[in-house]
């Protein structure tokens, strides 16, 4: 089976400050992959660069068939931005913070993508929202603003509606990290249902031992590369002495 | 940041190029002779210059002697008159630059004006009186004025008189406010035309000022005055005067007017001015009420409204121009932003109406008038949009942008409908304070509210009463918009908890 993501050489500097120098890795469709590593390890910044978010200095990025070449860019405005586009087009994703949108309802925040922006039939993009609302939980609060949920509710409306654009990849970013700790179990439950059915995950997380339950693969960042890839034995017996003391750090804290 | 597509921002600026110039094409035909058609002549007049050009208190029509003496020209020449109402300062402008085709105002016949005008033969001789105080008995000859203040209009020769004399000049608009200032003791003297202050004085019943003397017993000529480029007009002018004054008509007007013949010389002495309104204060206020309202329904409420939209328009244009990060943009926006809240409406708006014009842009007063009022709306709109745009966190534009939004779509549907609810309440006192300043309009000659409480206060000298009554429609105005405020705002808010 060929690989669904494949990343190679990615370098992303900020300033004087190089974050990626240099990262691959690869993901077979239906896995769940788990990015870790301290803070400033360039977790983010590579979730970032797989939806072009920020966009990498040099390396490839291919998901699908969508491939862009950072070194060597498609020539001209028009080109770069119709491979961004398409490459953008495979993922969703769920920040942090949410970012729904709060003057729409929740309803409306599943349709923005479909509807307005892929041009799908309303009536089935409502249907398949309602659908997945169900999924996360939130059957009945369709018409409710974000404003009116609880930190839980709006993280799971923002996997929805990553969802409700069909990608091929849900991209995570930290979804838990901004939550209070008695509403982290429930957004960490819908994606581990997420992962049982065979989505393809990219999570960005510190929750080591939600990792160790649903990762199919874990990729440890330190300083800009990849420190250690492996399955989930990578959280439990690792080989690398950083990603060891990072474990034993975020344990004990934990 | 945010890299917009540069179609979305030329939208508002190309909405705008086309509404503003829309109008550049519609002014007045310039007076032409078509075939058997009547030539249009476009007369400037004061309307407040009672008894030669004033609205009469029962109808509210436009007349006075030079009215009705040009009206008898215009039927003797074959014209097909059209009348233009301003501020005696702004008819002199409004010749050169083409909007008008002659001016019947009692323009005396000085050198120097026939330096740049043509005159017909004069249609009155008068002289200057000088006007002061009941009280005041100390200045009753030309002489008396040196070192004093008298209150002039400043293009009239009545005001070169006064500072021969060796005056200090306050200029005012027109005759009327001058007596104003000189019941209060902020003036000394006025200088002015023996008809018109013999009509002030039967008007208003007035026993606080005099005529205190002669303003030297020069004989002064009264004619139309034209531009040199159209001497074909003005020799029409003067053979319809000569066949007026051949077959009495001219002699009638004169006496129906002032119970003598001034259009000849040395006719002026024995004048019998009757009052040219009679009415009491409340009856002004009463006639006027109505054409205040028209001109608030016809002038002021459309100038707000295309003046607002183009300026939303303009600013939000501006706004994202800043926002765009090209440098040629941002700095086109912000030389724009400094330069419209960096100077004056009042003189914003005689740049567009009296200077562009010395460029070939021509404009009506109305488009003038809403071209620079939208100019300064997106002035200050610009920076309210611009902050209101940077309140809107930058995630929303990344969660917009990772559903496959372009720049355009993403400011359509997420980013500008939540700065519209920051940008309310700022942009409310942006409508407000456009509302009042609607009133600077009066001066290039938009008829709009203000400009009828003036017309009338120049007539009948009734200054408080209309310009209460303007001030309360305009709070009227200002106070329902207010109210709308709160709805508005409440139904942007509906989704915050």
């Amino acid at each position: 089976m060929s690989e669904l993501i494949e990343v190679h050489g990615l370098e992303k500097s900020f300033a004087e400050q190089r974050v990626l120098r240099g990262v691959d890795f690869t993901a077979t469709a239906g896995t769940a992959t788990a990015v870790l590593g301290p803070s400033g390890s360039g977790k983010t910044t590579l979730l970032r660069s797989l939806n072009v978010l920020e966009a990498p200095d040099a390396g490839t990025v291919r998901i699908g068939d969508a491939r862009l070449n950072f070194a060597d860019p498609p020539a001209g405005k028009a080109a770069y931005r119709r491979a961004v586009k398409a490459l953008r087009a495979r993922s969703g994703m769920v920040f942090q913070s949410h970012h729904l949108f709060p003057h729409k309802t929740v309803l409306q925040n599943l349709l923005e993508g479909p509807v307005h922006v892929q041009g799908r039939d309303r009536e089935e993009a409502t249907e398949d929202a309602r659908a997945l609302l169900a999924q996360v939980g939130l059957a009945g609060r369709e018409d409710a603003y974000p404003s009116q949920l609880s930190g839980g509710q709006q993280q799971r409306v923002g996997i929805a509606r990553a969802l409700a654009l069909r990608p091929e990849v849900l991209l995570l970013d930290e979804p838990t990290s901004a939550l209070d700790p008695e509403l982290v179990g429930e957004v960490l439950d819908v994606v581990r249902d997420l992962a049982e059915q065979g989505w393809t995950l990219v999570i960005v997380t510190h929750e080591v031992r939600f990792a160790r339950d649903v990762a199919d693969q874990v990729l440890f960042l330190d300083g800009g590369r990849v420190a250690e890839r492996g399955g989930a034995e990578v959280l439990t017996d690792p080989r690398e002495e950083r990603t060891r003391r990072f474990l034993s750090r975020v344990l004990d804290a934990g | 940041m945010v890299v917009p597509s540069v179609r979305l921002l030329l939208l508002p600026l190309v909405v705008c190029g086309v509404l503003l110039g829309l109008p550049l094409g519609l002014g007045p035909a310039a007076a032409t002779v078509d075939g058997d058609q009547p030539r249009v002549v476009r007369v400037g007049t004061e309307g407040v210059y009672p008894p030669f050009s004033y609205r009469d208190p029962e109808s509210n029509e436009l007349t006075g002697f030079d009215v009705d003496v040009v009206r008898a020209v215009a039927e003797e020449a074959g014209w097909d008159l059209r009348f233009t109402e301003a501020p005696f300062d702004a008819l002199f402008p409004a010749l050169d630059t083409g909007r008008l085709d002659v001016i019947a105002n009692q323009v005396t016949v000085t050198p120097e004006r026939e330096a740049r005008y043509l005159f017909s033969t004069p249609y009155t001789y008068s002289r200057g009186v000088i006007v002061t105080a009941s009280d005041t008995d100390d200045i009753t000859t030309l002489e008396d004025l040196e070192g004093r203040t008298t209150a002039q209009t400043a293009s009239s020769n009545w005001a070169a008189v006064a500072k021969d004399a060796g005056a200090e000049i306050d200029y005012v608009q027109d005759f009327g406010p001058g007596v104003e200032l000189l019941v209060q003791g902020r003036v000394d003297a006025i200088v002015n035309d023996n008809i018109a202050v013999l009509d002030y004085l039967a008007t208003s019943g007035s026993d606080e000022v005099k005529i205190a003397g002669p303003a030297g017993d020069e004989v002064l000529a009264q004619a139309l005055a034209f531009t040199k480029a159209d001497a074909e007009l003005r020799q029409e002018a003067d053979d319809a005067l000569a066949a007026l004054r051949e077959d009495g008509t001219l002699e009638q007007i004169s006496e129906d007017y002032f119970g003598a013949d001034v259009t000849v010389e040395g006719g002026t002495t024995d004048v019998d001015v009757e009052a040219s309104d009679t009415r009491t204060r409340s009856e002004v206020v009463q006639d006027t009420a109505w054409p205040m309202f028209v001109g608030l329904l016809r002038g002021t409420v459309p100038l707000t409204l295309a003046s607002f939209v183009l300026g939303l328009a303009l600013g939000l244009a501006a706004a994202l121009a800043r926002l765009s990060g090209i440098r040629l943009l941002d700095w086109t926006a912000r030389v724009y932003i400094s330069v419209i809240r960096g100077t004056p409406l009042l003189v914003q708006l005689f740049i567009v109406f009296f200077g562009l014009p010395q460029l070939g842009v021509d404009l009506d007063p109305y488009p003038a008038a809403i071209i620079a009022l939208s100019l300064n709306v997106g002035g200050y709109a610009a920076e309210i949009l611009r902050a209101a745009i940077l309140s809107v966190p930058r995630g929303q534009y990344e969660a917009a942008t990772v559903i496959g939004m372009d720049y355009g779509r993403s400011m359509r549907r997420i980013v500008l409908p939540q700065a519209a609810r920051i940008a309310v309440p700022p942009l409310s006192n942006t409508l407000l304070s456009l509302i009042k300043d609607t009133s600077l309009a009066s001066l290039v000659l938009v008829p709009e509210l203000f400009r009828e409480a003036q017309v009338t206060a120049g007539a009948t000298f009734e200054y408080l009463p209309l310009y209460a009554l303007a001030a309360l429609y305009f709070w009227v105005v200002c106070y329902l918009v207010s109210l709308a405020q709160g709805p508005l705002e409440r139904r942007l808010s509906r989704y915050v908890a």
